[in-house]
């Protein structure tokens, strides 16, 4: 692959400039149109009726009185989803359930009417008599043989997923091993805690031809999933677009598509109206997916030096009844697991589990929070065993650039080592440690660079610009909040001498954008932001060329500043580029300057041993905490942070801290407060009064440094930064609470409860010795 | 949501008239900080709102200078109890209470009546208001009458209040010299949290300044209602205040405590937090005492 951007040390206008978000001011005063405020002539109201039973058979509905109901246009039970309806990669979850109920989140039927309180009160009307079955609702016991089944035809609970790997010889490695430790971790359900909740409006034309508005933050990938819904409708070769209204939040619960986004096409088909279906924030709790909840087991090594000799772990992922990306995440738990860190024997092996609890999707980090916990505790368990320092055991195991690591992937910039020179520089105790107070320290790798998990890791990007030296572009990407209208503008203007208010970024129609595999795993900057990169490349070409005629210059002499382009060594010989482009225009055999450009970056789908090198780029960071815990209470208290990220370049110092930060207080949320409580598969606190999300108050104030490596692959050499933040926090914490009063907490959330009982536990181990 | 009318009587005698015409089918609404999220999710469907917010009375907040009592009327928001300095000076422990509920909106609307008469065990203002002694004045159909307000609450959103009653205002006798107050609300986080356990604590000592001549522990989320550790505070009366007594103090109220375990919490860590904070409010007291001699 060629380097698109050998220029990495020149001056730049716009790249690394602090340019607020674009929409800010629109957002701030109420003016962004959410999918709340969109209404469509003629629209209906759709509502989802959801179980009362975590496992229950269905024997008998009667929808007759809500059909009776006037203004209700459907009423549609299992029974009127196509056979082929399902959703899922595992295909094993139909927008409306049939048969059986395996969660208490399944859908049993759905109403459209024109309005909301008129669904409301239909749903009320229909009857369904349940025969409640045994549920399950704990993964390791769900893999016991006697176990009920979540669904019979699959024969077991345990999924058929190829989650395995071996890379040199673990158990050797143990033998030789000087020091070993071995534990056990287990984290929680959190959810995304989306600001907007999710919605769809689904319209049919009279072609039959699908329009969904919906919350997505994969706009082709969701047009191919509801394509596939079309086909089980016997609708074949018609049209879908999926428009993207702009949205309070993804953090990846938008990866995937949903049984509302499902149910609204099925509504609105059957009405042949538009109908719209809108979560409240209990539904919105209780029917998106949460991060995928683990046990772990691990065990690591290292000699008596402190080099890590082998990593072994084993992962037991609650499914859930229903198969999403959650069930993927061992793919990018991968990652951690055999490439923090040099370590040469590596074994890992998941299980993902049916249980009666609700599915997990995709979240920020993508299974790399729940593996960093297990790993970077550990190393500070290994480091205290082997008497080694804890900052000095990373450093000498730190990854390096030019690195190939076990799983196969190419360490191509690497700043781990500055990142954690700079944890080390701002958390480091002068004096005697006040009672209570503790600092942690752990480090992460995350993809940067895309990630190959589908077919295809490419973005498209289609630029024109008109006779004004403006610029119109249209991107795969999708902005989801996270600032990428931003980078694509500054990315564009910086190539052609233009202003980020001269870039006009339009994302999310399908009609109008090309194909993109969606916003996930860090790769929008990268992907996409090389994708517009590289269509301001062909048609900065074609500007030269004409600025070369029409300035007498060598083009190679041309340069394109401030809206002029101009000549290097003469550069009183310029013209205004909106002047060039007009004169490219009106002139005999006219051009307007257009161009696309399709950016697939040179990484490998890993094959069944998982090998390959997943992305193009790896992104670096170390985070550091310092805590006081009140003994008494087991109270804990984040009183610094700092979270250093290699980052190859900042495109914009200013969303790249917004990530930073607000990567961070997720994680802090996930580490001591947030958790989906559950009983026998019930969400028990699908509200904000009970789940702790951080509140501003709550908010600390976070140092992030930027560690620059200018990686050559990047656009002017940025790496991905959406996700590192939420990484490795927890462990940051655990380690830093251990620190603080010796208590180690495997458990997440960090609870004062949790903390308190260790606390009591060592004292009464102390008074019996 | 159900709609509903929307009546804002300007005096107590017009509203609970309004009540008298539409009875059962009424509900007084002071801030709507808990009204109105009960309307909107369906938990409460009346035809009428009567807003108690026109009646400029009840919006009082009050200190007789010359008998040293303290009126708070029943729609004083906890914004204007914390931005008050004599609140801040005089009851610290009203601040200390008020000035962590919900969030500065919640506070801004939020009355201290309301948070009274929504009667959920977990209501921050009950338990200053308890510690501190409080009456509340009520007003009905059949006129006016008054209550302690540690007599207020009979059960999870249930008082003594009969149907049409209003609470008009809650007065705080004379406070004896030498005393000191607190009150911590034990939660997971900063903002927008229900307490876990709330601790609140007064004490006034004896000429000697070490002698305790009373003392209140209340309460909050320990039981159905906010309570009183009755054994505690006898064991603290007459005795020399110290961080031992406070400790022992702290493991009678953890006894006397109903905790449950929930959703947010376990009982024997709620009961953990009784001791440790009533000892720690208890010495917060001793610290306001001495400050102010």
């Amino acid at each position: 692959m060629s380097n698109l951007n050998p220029d990495t040390n020149r001056e730049f206008d716009v790249i690394g400039k602090r340019i607020p978000k674009l929409d800010a001011a629109q957002k701030a005063m109420g003016r962004a149109e959410y999918i709340q405020d969109i209404k469509l002539p003629g629209m209906l109201f759709g509502k989802i009726l959801y179980c009362k039973y975590a496992h229950a058979s269905i024997v008998k509905i009667d929808t007759s009185k809500a059909r009776a109901l006037a203004g209700v246009h459907a009423v549609l039970t299992g029974q009127d989803v196509p056979k082929k309806m399902k959703m899922g990669f595992y295909k094993d979850n139909p927008p409306i359930k049939k048969g059986k109920v395996c969660s208490f989140r399944d859908e049993v039927a759905a109403v459209a009417a024109i309005s909301p309180e008129i669904a409301k009160k239909a749903l009320d009307l229909i009857e369904i008599e349940y025969e409640e079955l045994p549920g399950i609702f704990d993964p390791e016991k769900a893999m016991e043989k006697d176990s009920p089944l979540v669904h019979e035809y699959h024969k077991s609970n345990v999924l058929k997923l190829p989650w395995k790997l071996h890379y040199g010889d673990v158990e050797k490695a143990e033998k030789e091993s000087d020091f070993v430790v071995e534990e056990k971790f287990t984290t929680q359900w959190v959810t995304h805690c989306c600001l907007g909740t999710s919605g769809a409006i689904a319209l049919f034309d009279s072609n039959d031809n699908l329009t969904i508005h919906t919350n997505t933050q994969i706009p082709s990938l969701a047009q191919k999933d509801f394509l596939e819904s079309l086909k089980a409708m016997g609708l074949e070769n018609k049209r879908v677009r999926v428009i993207k209204p702009i949205i309070g939040g993804g953090f990846g619960s938008k990866l995937d598509t949903y049984a509302y986004e499902h149910i609204a096409i099925l509504l609105a088909y059957a009405c042949r109206k538009p109908v719209k279906i809108m979560f409240d924030r209990v539904e919105e709790f209780k029917a998106t997916s949460t991060r995928q909840p683990t046990v772990i087991y691990i065990k690591q090594g290292c000699d008596k030096n402190g080099k890590l000799t082998f990593r072994d772990m084993r992962m037991i992922l609650d499914n859930g009844a229903y198969t999403s990306w959650g069930a993927t995440t061992p793919s990018v738990m991968m990652m951690p697991i055999t490439s923090l860190y040099r370590v040469d024997n590596v074994k890992y092996n998941a299980k993902c589990v049916y249980t009666n609890n609700t599915y997990s999707q995709a979240m920020r980090g993508y299974g790399n929070p729940q593996a960093t916990f297990a790993i970077e505790s550990t190393l500070d368990m290994l480091a205290q065993k082997a008497g080694i320092d804890r900052v000095e055991i990373r450093r000498l195991n730190r990854n390096q650039p030019g690195d190939v690591t076990p799983q196969g992937f190419k360490i191509s910039s690497c700043g781990l080592s500055e990142c954690i020179d700079e944890v080390e520089k701002e958390l480091t105790i002068d004096g005697p440690k006040e009672k209570g107070i503790g600092t942690g320290i752990a480090s992460l790798i995350h993809v940067g660079g895309g990630a190959r998990i589908y077919k295809s890791d490419g973005c498209g990007a289609i630029l024109k610009m008109d006779d004004y030296g403006k610029v119109d572009i249209f991107t795969g990407g999708t902005d989801m909040g996270q600032g990428l209208d931003n980078i694509t503008a500054q990315i564009v203007a910086e190539e052609l001498g233009l202003f980020v208010e001269d870039i006009n970024v339009v994302h999310s129609d399908t009609d109008v954008c090309p194909w993109d595999v969606g916003a996930h795993a860090s790769r929008s900057t990268f992907v996409a932001g090389n994708a517009a990169l590289g269509a301001a490349k062909k048609v900065k070409e074609t500007i030269l060329e004409y600025g070369s005629k029409l300035l007498d210059a060598d083009p190679k002499n041309l340069v394109l500043k401030d809206r002029t382009i101009f000549v290097l060594d003469d550069p009183e010989k310029s013209m205004p580029i909106d002047k060039l482009l007009r004169k490219a225009h009106f002139s005999p055999q006219g051009k307007m300057l257009m161009a696309d450009f399709f950016y697939d970056p040179d990484n490998e789908n890993m094959g069944k041993e998982f090998k390959g090198n997943m992305s193009v780029t790896y992104a670096f960071g170390a985070h550091g905490v310092k805590v006081k815990v009140d003994e008494e209470t087991g109270k804990v208290k984040v009183l610094d942070y700092v979270a250093a990220h290699d980052v190859g370049r900042a495109i914009n110092p200013l969303l790249l801290e917004g990530q930073v930060y607000g990567g961070v207080v997720m994680g802090l949320g996930y580490a001591l407060t947030e958790e989906v409580v559950t009983k026998d598969g019930q969400n028990m606190n699908a509200n904000f009064r009970d789940y702790k999300l951080f509140t501003a108050k709550d908010a600390i104030r976070i140092k992030a440094p930027v560690v620059e490596t200018y990686d050559e692959y990047g656009p002017f050499g940025a790496k991905g930064i959406g996700e590192p933040g939420c990484v490795p926090t927890a462990p940051a914490i655990a380690n830093a609470i251990y620190d603080a009063v010796g208590v180690r907490i495997f458990d997440l959330p960090i609870t004062p409860e949790k903390v308190l009982a260790a606390l009591k536990e060592k004292k009464s181990a102390t008074t019996k010795i | 949501m159900k709609p509903f009318k929307y009546l804002s009587p300007t005096t107590v005698e017009k509203a609970i008239s309004y009540y008298g015409e539409h009875s059962e089918t009424a509900k007084f609404i002071a801030g709507g900080t808990d009204v109105i999220v009960k309307v909107k999710e369906g938990w409460m469907e009346p035809d009428y709102l009567i807003s108690l917010k026109k009646i400029e009375e009840m919006g009082e907040l009050h200190k007789n200078e010359a008998t040293g009592e303290l009126s708070i009327g029943a729609l004083v928001t906890h914004a204007t109890l914390e931005k008050s300095l004599m609140i801040q000076n005089e009851y610290p422990i009203i601040y200390d209470a008020v000035s962590n509920i919900g969030s500065l909106q919640v506070r801004n609307v939020g009355t201290i009546g309301g948070n009274l008469i929504n009667a959920v065990p977990s209501a921050d203002g009950a338990i200053p208001l308890i510690a501190l002694d409080g009456v509340a004045l009520l007003h009905g159909p059949s006129g006016e009458r008054s209550a302690q307000v540690k007599d207020l609450f009979i059960a999870p959103y249930k008082t003594i209040l009969k149907s049409g009653e209003i609470l008009k205002k809650i007065t705080i006798p004379t406070q004896a010299p030498n005393t000191g107050s607190a009150y911590i609300k034990f939660g997971r986080r900063a903002a927008m949290e229900l307490p876990l356990i709330g601790i609140g604590v007064l004490l006034t000592l004896e000429d000697d300044m070490e002698t305790c001549s009373k003392a209140r522990i209340c309460l909050g989320v320990a039981a159905p209602t906010p309570m009183r550790a009755f054994d505690a505070e006898k064991l603290l009366i007459g005795k020399k205040i110290n961080k031992e007594i406070l400790i022992e103090a702290g493991n009678i109220a953890a006894d006397e405590s109903k905790v449950r375990n929930s959703i947010r919490g376990k009982a024997w860590h709620r009961k953990e937090m009784i001791r440790v904070h009533v000892k720690r409010m208890g010495l917060k007291c001793l610290e306001i005492i001495k400050n102010n001699s």
